[in-house]
């Protein structure tokens, strides 16, 4: 029972893929079915095993695959909640890339590789020691090469190689790192952290070496600087992958393998005692001002959001490297809001593209008139990678905030403040833009090229999931202080497993 | 009983701008496209109305919502309570004065001007949301509501200031959100730093916690300039002159009556003002703003009075008031033990200049659509605000008066003389500010009269009349001095005789030798200055820019050469197999005679 609620959510998304790898081409409406159902099914499932967990039941379920090396899935408090995110956000991406491909060709593999994306993502959350972790690792570079050079152009197929350079580079390295951790120490599960911490002094350089290895191994996927040049460039796929990268699933697992080797393998103890923290927090501050700085020198509009997610997922590395309780909340709860809000971003972005063929930053004039909601879940995304309350986003610089005093190092406050005045500097033009110039609509030049997708300003499919994320950002902000909030859920995960 | 009555009125009255506000995009998206929604109507103008009503009747109280951003304490209580009347009010009177004003546009709307129609549906939607921002700064006691009213109320005042999309409303507009944001920046900044060492969530204890923390001055100097910038603080108040006169009259009179506030409001929240054992380092903060405050006070007069549109002249004069009261507030650092008295006097005169500036603002729109007055009558009514503002009469008299006895009594007799001097840089501004009203109203009289009952000069004599009689329907309790006595009168009116004097012999010299300066000083000052050298920075950017992707494009193209001759080098290899291929035959036996000759070797 306890593990066969692990190996169905898993098993959902991995069926759902093998039947529309089975169904025929122009089979729409099975696909979309199987799609949402399998979505939906999956969300329950964690729903559920959320519920368990809250009234204290346990998820386990571990094979060996070698001797002394088990594949181990297990649902702990910080591994279900970033289930619990991707599910979610899985569910919105699916409806939004049903909208937003309808009419393109090759649908059936794109669904296909799509759903074993999210059956990785999911096997990512709930590995349960670092063997199986890699697995579904590796599962998930392969399953996103495919949809990112899904378009087929030169364009996309000169990234796709990239993406692939830079992450099997990093999956090699990661399995250079966990071999080595093996013959040390032999099989460590999350949060087994005083095996590490009871090897003697002698072993530190090893550890320290070990460490930054797999910090290298999970940075590419993290986008830390500078390992972060494949994500630009992987701007080229659509905008549903581009939602799906860089929100919920691939620097997300990245940034998630920073957090689960800081927290469950060496613990922040240890961690604390190595010395690694500061190296960490360096890297982080370098990345989260040359992301800032890239993005203000971008003319298009996903390159722009890219270069804010380099800079935005190093929030959760320099929370993860802020000793003390509250740089890890930040680090968890950042982790939830940066997907709520870059997905609402990326989204929106789809959507003008889509709808009015705007991929540049100057042809954004006067769009806040043709597609209000859209532009006003942009907004909202918008201000909360700003800083702005009520969005969620303020909540996030707060706690990186207070963390860093907490943990003597008041100059990241600086860093913070000067990433939210870049943010400011290349999110408000943008918004100008929107709201308070004349264009086509007005009467001033013409809209790249326009389509009536729908009723309202654009097709519904496309419409819906942008206004869900971006009133989840909003609500996850103003009723931060209700039970199953992202800063609930990530102060109750820190409270539980690690202050002692 | 109140309680209850608090825990439904203060939401109440935060949300209902902001359905007000949702109301705009709904009638506009049910409206006609011929014939446009009418969106600044009665309702519309009853935004502040809930807050008024509730800041008036209700007594002091407070409110907890433990599942608000991080836990929110809303209060109402003391100085801030008695500013939330008195910005209420402002923002009900001028909200009724853009009905009267915005008709023009409204009738553009109603014609099919589609331009106009954005414009006006603009100004309906951020009106309210600037309203709520304002309002929620007012009660917020936790760090997070308070911040967030702050920006809500700055970056929706944006919109405002550029409602009229000129070229002069961007260039203030952009002057606007570049300070804005730099404000917003250090004030987060100096939250953040307090808010972790103090280890709170509330605005109380941020300030308990600023004495003891370590850097707590640094802390309390981060706050000063933040909220320095909202406050028009000196070096910091470039976007001021830019951005007040170029948004329409009745959001310049909230800007500069109302919104400036802010600023002192999130010193008198945030700083340790008051306490005896601050330590030598707030002493010092303290003298620093003391010195700015009256740098502001006199220089923003001097700069002020050479310009020539009257509500660039007003700005200014907001620039400089602001100045006084920044010395004032640096009094609560400089010398705490006064600061019982001169807190109070200090929430009466920003009370005072808030009302009586957006009387004067107000007066500049009545100056331009004269109603049907006899001439005299509206320049009497002109110059009143004015003179109040000079403290010659009113509540302008018994606000300094207060002020300046409480500072003589201290012992600061020399802060007393420069804010008398400040005092005669006010006379040259009301000054100068009338006689451009008078040049501008001579030809507005030729174009028509406005009729006197309609929404416009009733709000402006509404204004007018809570502006003079401000300390007796306020709070009795603000009063602290009373009426000056016949003797210290004259000590109170020599600036605005020598103010006088100076601008009569200034309008005479200028008769005879018109001087131009006003091209040559342009409003917003140093901002051009600062402009240039951004210019300057930015061309040095780009090349440095440019070079760096230079080298970063020849350091890529090294490694891409190095790979292309490891790909050739192993396309070479590929030539071997064949190579042995074609010699297998060869090769195996010349090895099995090797192995067999080994073999028998080491027999």
């Amino acid at each position: 029972m306890n593990g066969g609620l692990l190996l169905a959510a898993l098993g959902t998304s991995l069926l759902a893929a093998v039947v529309i790898f089975l169904l025929p081409e122009r089979a729409f409406r099975a696909r979309t079915g199987v799609n949402l159902g399998a979505a939906v099914i999956k969300l329950s499932l964690v729903a559920w095993m959320v519920w368990g967990l809250r009234l204290g039941h346990e998820y386990a379920v571990a094979f060996p695959v070698l001797e002394g090396l088990p594949f181990v899935l297990r649902a702990d408090a910080l591994g279900i909640m970033f289930a619990g995110l991707s599910s979610l956000l899985w569910l919105f991406t699916t409806v939004y890339a049903i909208g937003y491909l309808e009419d393109s060709p090759n649908r059936k593999r794109f669904f296909g590789f799509f759903s074993l994306c999210v059956a990785s993502t999911l096997g990512i959350s709930l590995a349960g020691n670092l063997f199986t972790f890699l697995i579904f690792y590796e599962l998930l570079t392969l399953s996103t090469y495919p949809l990112v050079v899904h378009r087929g152009t030169a364009k996309a197929l000169a990234a796709g190689k990239v993406y692939l350079r830079f992450t099997l580079t990093a999956g090699l390295v990661l399995m250079i790192g966990m071999v080595a951790l093996y013959a040390l120490a032999g099989d460590i599960r999350f949060g087994q952290r005083e095996i590490l911490a009871g090897l003697g002094p002698e072993h530190q350089p090893l550890l320290v070496g070990l460490f930054w290895l797999l910090v290298a191994g999970f940075g590419v996927k993290a986008a830390l600087v500078p390992l972060h040049g494949w994500l630009p460039r992987a701007m080229v796929a659509p905008a549903p992958v581009s939602a799906l990268l860089h929100a919920v699933a691939v620097v997300k697992a990245g940034a998630f393998g920073i957090v689960r080797l800081v927290y469950d393998i060496y613990g922040i103890e240890l961690s604390a005692e190595l010395g690694v923290l500061h190296g960490l927090v360096a890297v982080a501050a370098v990345t989260i001002v040359f992301g800032s700085l890239r993005a203000l020198a971008q003319q298009e509009l996903k390159p722009r959001l890219a270069y804010s997610t380099v800079s935005q997922v190093a929030y959760i590395v320099l929370g993860v490297g802020l000793f003390g309780p509250l740089g890890t909340i930040a680090a968890l709860s950042h982790l939830l809001h940066q997907g709520l809000m870059k997905v609402t971003l990326f989204f929106c972005a789809g959507n003008y593209a889509e709808e009015l063929g705007i991929h540049r930053i100057d042809e954004l004039d006067g769009a806040g008139r043709r597609m209000p909601l859209t532009s006003l879940a942009f907004t909202v995304g918008a201000l909360g990678m700003i800083g702005v309350p009520p969005v969620v986003g303020f909540l996030s610089k707060w706690y990186l905030g207070i963390g860093a005093i907490q943990a003597g190092m008041p100059w990241v406050i600086a860093v913070l403040v000067t990433s939210s005045l870049l943010n400011a500097a290349y999110f408000l033009p943008i918004l100008g833009r929107l709201w308070f110039r004349p264009g086509p609509d007005h009467g001033v030049g013409a809209w790249p090229g326009e389509r009536r997708l729908g009723r309202f300003e654009t097709h519904a499919w496309l419409l819906v999931p942008t206004m869900a994320t971006a009133l989840f950002s909003l609500m996850a902000g103003m009723l931060a202080g209700m039970p199953f909030s992202p800063l609930e859920w990530a102060t109750q995960v820190t409270n539980a497993e690690y202050l002692r | 009983m109140s309680e209850g009555l608090l825990s439904l009125a203060l939401p109440a009255a935060l949300l209902w701008p902001l359905l007000l506000m949702l109301r705009v995009p709904l009638l506009a998206a049910l409206a006609d496209r011929r014939r446009p929604a009418l969106q600044i109507d009665g309702l519309w103008c009853s935004a502040p109305l809930p807050a008024l009503g509730m800041a008036l009747v209700l007594d002091e109280g407070a409110l907890a919502l433990d599942w608000w951003l991080l836990g929110g304490h809303w209060v109402l209580e003391g100085a801030r309570g008695q500013l939330l009347i008195v910005t209420a009010l402002l923002w009900l009177l001028a909200g009724a004065y853009a009905r009267g004003y915005m008709a023009g546009e409204q009738a553009r709307a109603v014609a099919g001007d589609r331009a106009a129609t954005s414009r006006l549906t603009r100004f309906a939607l951020l009106w309210p949301l600037t309203l709520s921002g304002n309002l929620l700064l007012l009660v917020a006691e936790d760090i997070a509501s308070f911040y967030l009213g702050f920006a809500v109320m700055t970056f929706a005042a944006y919109g405002l200031v550029v409602n009229s999309a000129t070229r002069d409303a961007h260039t203030g507009g952009r002057a606007y959100l570049v300070m804005a944001v730099l404000g917003e920046g250090l004030i987060l900044a100096g939250l953040l730093w307090g808010a972790g060492s103090a280890e709170t969530t509330t605005l109380g204890g941020l300030r308990e916690g600023m004495l003891e923390a370590t850097g707590g001055a640094w802390i309390g100097l981060l706050l000063w300039l933040g909220f320095g910038v909202k406050a028009g603080v000196i070096g910091l108040h470039i976007w001021l002159p830019l951005a007040h006169p170029v948004a329409p009259t009745p959001a310049s009179a909230v800007l500069s009556g109302a919104m400036i506030k802010a600023g002192l409001v999130g010193w008198l929240a945030t700083l340790p003002l008051g306490e005896a054992g601050a330590g030598e380092a707030f002493v010092w903060l303290g003298r620093a703003m003391l010195v700015a405050g009256l740098a502001a006070a006199i220089g923003a007069a001097l700069y002020g009075v050479c310009q020539r549109h009257p509500k660039t002249v007003l700005a200014y004069s907001s620039v400089s008031q602001m100045g006084i009261i920044t010395a004032l507030v640096a009094m609560g650092l400089v010398a705490p033990a006064l600061w019982p008295e001169l807190s109070v006097a200090l929430v009466l005169f920003a009370a005072h200049h808030g009302l009586t500036k957006g009387g004067l603002f107000l007066g500049v729109g009545i100056g331009e659509h004269p109603p049907r007055l006899p001439a005299w009558l509206l320049w009497l009514l002109l110059a009143l605000p004015a003179l109040s503002l000079t403290g010659a009469l009113a509540s302008g008299l018994v606000s300094k008066w207060a002020v300046k006895s409480v500072l003589y009594e201290g012992g600061y007799s020399a802060v007393v003389t420069w804010l008398s001097l400040a005092a005669v840089g006010t006379t040259a501004l009301m000054a100068r500010t009338l006689w451009c009203q008078w040049q501008s109203e001579r030809q507005a009289r030729t174009e028509g009269l406005e009729p006197l009952l309609s929404p416009m000069p009733l709000a402006w004599l509404g204004t007018l009349l809570a502006a003079l009689t401000l300390p007796w329907w306020l709070d009795e309790a603000l009063i602290i001095r009373g009426w000056p006595p016949l003797t210290d009168r004259l000590g109170l009116l020599w600036p605005l005789g020598l103010g006088l004097t100076a601008s009569m012999v200034a309008w005479l010299v200028s008769r005879h030798r018109p001087l131009r300066l006003a091209p040559r000083l342009p409003p917003g000052d140093l901002w051009w200055l600062l402009v240039r050298a951004a210019q300057w920075l930015h061309a040095r950017g780009q090349v440095s820019l440019a070079r760096l992707a230079t080298a970063q494009g020849r350091w890529v193209a090294w490694w891409v050469a190095r790979e292309h001759k490891a790909m050739r080098m192993l396309d070479g290899m590929i030539h071997v197999e064949s190579w042995l291929r074609r010699h297998a035959a060869v090769l195996m036996m010349g090895v099995a005679a090797g192995l067999a000759l080994l073999m028998l070797m080491s027999n």
